[in-house]
């Protein structure tokens, strides 16, 4: 499975990319890290990841924008929100503009794990869903 | 002057708190939480959240350098140069002021961070007389938390 990491913040991104390799996540590549929403438009559509980390206080499209531009291009994607935006109207807005999962910013490594994994597990589940049609 | 509650202010230190035993080994220490009058303390790196909507005004982190680099370790990020440590404190603001909304909620709007190094006149244009400062240590480096908000007019 491909992920895209998508956060203006140059140490979340390599905190991210870190925390994702020494988890040992089996079948899990990292194909881009962006800084903004345009970056990650871009490199969606030439390297079709399947998984994406979104954080949503970024310059220019903000990431629920983000989130409705990267839907557009690849439907399929999921998509974990990792933000600091702790009140629970902004959490609802990006589940219901498609996002998969919510990770509070400050996150240790074992969390940003564990909500990738299950992210993981929703994409299996679904390709399973598929094979058995 | 702000317009903050204890209640309110309580948050604040807790954002800090909360981000310092998160991330790391140490956990910081509330050194001293009062409005201040007069000069508004910094340190050389400063992340500037502005806030909008129905508040007004204002949140910063301010640390050392040297806060930054036993940060950026503690992160395992190999790269400690001047980039690296404006975005790790613009990053501690926005986080603070992020999860500050759990109490707010969305109608404080938070800006992206503004980062500076050195000692900013965008500091002193941006906050008002009378702020609440949040005065920390962790791991023997200083640290502050200037909050300065206000319940926009109608």
């Amino acid at each position: 499975m491909k992920l895209l990491v998508v956060d203006d913040s140059n140490i979340i991104r390599s905190r991210i990319a870190r925390a994702t390799l020494q988890a040992n996540l089996t079948n899990l590549e990292i194909v881009g890290l962006a800084r903004n929403g345009d970056e990650a438009v871009d490199i969606c559509l030439r390297r079709k990841p399947d998984l994406v980390t979104m954080d949503l206080t970024m310059p220019g499209m903000n990431g629920i924008e983000c989130i409705d531009a990267l839907l557009r291009v690849a439907p399929d994607l999921r998509i974990l929100v990792v933000s600091a935006l702790s009140d629970k109207a902004t959490a609802i807005e990006a589940l219901k503009r498609g996002a998969h999962g919510y990770l509070h910013k400050p996150f240790t490594d074992a969390r940003l794990a564990e909500a990738l994994v299950e992210l993981m597990d929703g994409l299996e589940e679904r390709h399973v869903r598929y094979d058995r049609r | 002057m702000s317009d903050m509650t204890d209640v309110e202010l309580k948050i604040f230190i807790e954002a800090v708190t909360h981000y310092f035993a998160q991330l790391t080994r140490e956990p910081a220490a509330i050194r001293a939480a009062y409005l201040a009058n007069g000069e508004i303390p910094h340190f050389d790196f400063t992340g500037l959240i502005t806030v909008s909507g129905r508040y007004r005004g204002c949140v910063y982190f301010s640390t050392t350098g040297d806060a930054l680099r036993a940060l950026l370790a503690e992160f395992s990020e190999p790269d400690r140069r001047e980039a690296n440590l404006l975005d790790a404190v613009g990053e501690i603001a926005n986080t603070i002021a992020g999860n500050a909304r759990k109490h707010f909620g969305k109608e404080l709007e938070i800006s992206v961070p503004v980062t500076i190094h050195g000692v900013p006149d965008q500091i002193r244009s941006a906050v008002r007389a009378r702020p609440f400062a949040i005065l920390l240590t962790w791991a023997a480096h200083e640290a502050v938390v200037i909050v300065d908000l206000a319940v926009a007019d109608a």
